[in-house]
């Protein structure tokens, strides 16, 4: 009877210990997916008029392999970002709050439509939620 | 709800169809607590209200209902988020108390002498402020640090030595209204608040969690409506409270909230710690709808004084 109930609480403890090992990068299909996810967000982004002309010179190839890379890094993927900082890049553009929030909704929207599911939608923005404030009003901070 | 007031919702709801919100996600003004400022039902958020960005100046309107069977408290206003960073807000509140309430008070008043009396009304003015102070609640991830707002909000009792006229229309205790009659000895005060809300964004299995705190100064007995202070009571008191929600989808937030007071009058106005549990519902960034069942503890010759919330706000 001991030995059974040990066997079962074993058997519930590698299950449970089993689950958290797959990364996010995994759960959600790797970097085919969040290519998929950045290239609909960057197309909706460069369609959008108040923000398309941010990135005027910068062609969506080269902005969806950075975003995908860096995101892949962010959760657990085995990628290396070999991009600029996000203070670099967007130095002297002066990024309102409000241009990021839309940036922001355009990429929640991409992920609802490449179908990842809301808990997966979440945890992605826990990742990437913290480059906001390297992202706004960076105008002034390298004089 | 009066007629006035199903009007205003109808005007604001159809107006903002063609009115743009501000940028900030949805849900992330909260709604609007029953005292006018953004948050819980029952408690201010650090957050500002409207969906304003720190360019933007956006701005709610709303209304609120408390059913309590003898009591019907029924609160609408409006406020202003300037820059995600000020907030500035009025609220009217009106507690209607049904006759066998009053005339409870004046069959004690006066050991049985009179028995019945009309029911009345306690209206309540508040006019609040908000600063934020520092922090991010959404964006700042991977760190303990809130966004931590401040406040005050200015509250006048309207009723407090509003007469209380008989059925015959005779006036036993002139200018004196329920809050005096009870052992307030103020008509207004100022609240003084300090908040902190926090969202770990999938904190809960993937959905969001949402974390606030505010404690209180106070010298408002039942939030004012019972008027301020007491002959043996006239300082500030440190009050607490406290919200935690889960949202299970990005249009749904789901919680509960908590609210301790200090009983100064003690005796018929006794007080008790408030609760409710909540569910709050964002179709999009144009308006909510929330559902609750409040438990306010306790109001005179209501030992159990609680009942369905529903409050609905309209982002402009």
């Amino acid at each position: 009877m001991k030995k059974g109930l040990l066997v079962i609480l074993v058997v519930a403890l590698t299950a449970c210990a089993g689950q958290p090992s797959v990364s996010l990068y995994d759960e959600i299909g790797g970097s085919e997916t969040l290519d998929k996810v950045f290239g609909l967000a960057v197309n909706r982004i460069y369609n959008d008029p108040k923000l398309g002309p941010h990135f005027n010179g910068v062609p969506k190839s080269h902005l969806r392999k950075m975003l995908t890379e860096q995101t892949c890094a962010l959760i657990g993927g085995p990628c290396t970002y070999t991009g600029k900082s996000m203070r670099e890049s967007h130095q002297e553009r002066n990024v309102t709050e409000a241009e990021f929030y839309a940036v922001v909704e355009h990429v929640q929207q991409a992920m609802r439509l490449i179908g990842l599911t809301y808990q997966q939608e979440n945890r992605i923005l826990a990742a990437l939620a913290p480059l906001k404030k390297d992202i706004i009003y960076q105008q002034t901070t390298t004089i | 709800m009066n007629f006035k007031q199903i009007m205003g919702l109808f005007v604001l709801t159809t107006s903002t169809q063609v009115v743009a919100t501000g940028s900030s996600l949805v849900a992330s003004g909260g709604i609007t607590s029953f005292e006018g400022t953004a948050g819980g039902g029952i408690t201010p958020w650090a957050v500002i209200a409207g969906y304003g960005s720190a360019e933007e100046i956006n701005g709610t309107a709303a209304l609120q209902q408390l059913d309590l069977g003898e009591y019907q408290l029924r609160t609408f206003g409006a406020a202003i988020g300037i820059y995600d960073r000020v907030e500035l807000s009025v609220q009217r509140q009106n507690l209607k108390v049904e006759s066998g309430v009053v005339g409870n008070v004046f069959n004690l008043l006066t050991a049985g002498a009179i028995q019945t009396a009309p029911g009345t009304d306690i209206e309540q003015d508040i006019v609040g402020l908000k600063v934020r102070l520092f922090g991010d609640a959404i964006f700042a991830q991977g760190t303990w640090m809130p966004q931590v707002s401040a406040g005050v909000q200015y509250k006048k009792n309207r009723d407090f030595a509003t007469s209380l006229p008989l059925s015959d229309g005779a006036i036993p205790l002139p200018d004196t209204g329920v809050p005096k009659l009870l052992g307030a000895t103020k008509d207004s005060g100022t609240d003084i608040y300090l908040s902190a809300s926090k969202l770990w964004l999938g904190g809960a299995m993937g959905n969001n969690l949402l974390l606030n705190l505010t404690a209180r100064m106070t010298k408002a007995n039942t939030f004012g409506l019972l008027g301020f202070e007491s002959a043996n009571d006239d300082g500030y008191n440190l009050e607490w409270e406290g919200s935690l929600a889960v949202l299970p989808s990005s249009s749904t937030a789901i919680g509960i909230e908590w609210r301790t007071q200090s009983d100064r009058l003690g005796g018929l106005a006794e007080e008790k710690t408030v609760m409710d549990v909540f569910i709050a519902y964002f179709p999009d960034k144009h308006w909510s709808l929330t559902a609750a069942y409040v438990d306010l503890g306790r109001l005179p010759f209501d030992e159990k004084a609680s009942g369905l919330y529903l409050s609905a706000t309209v982002n402009l």
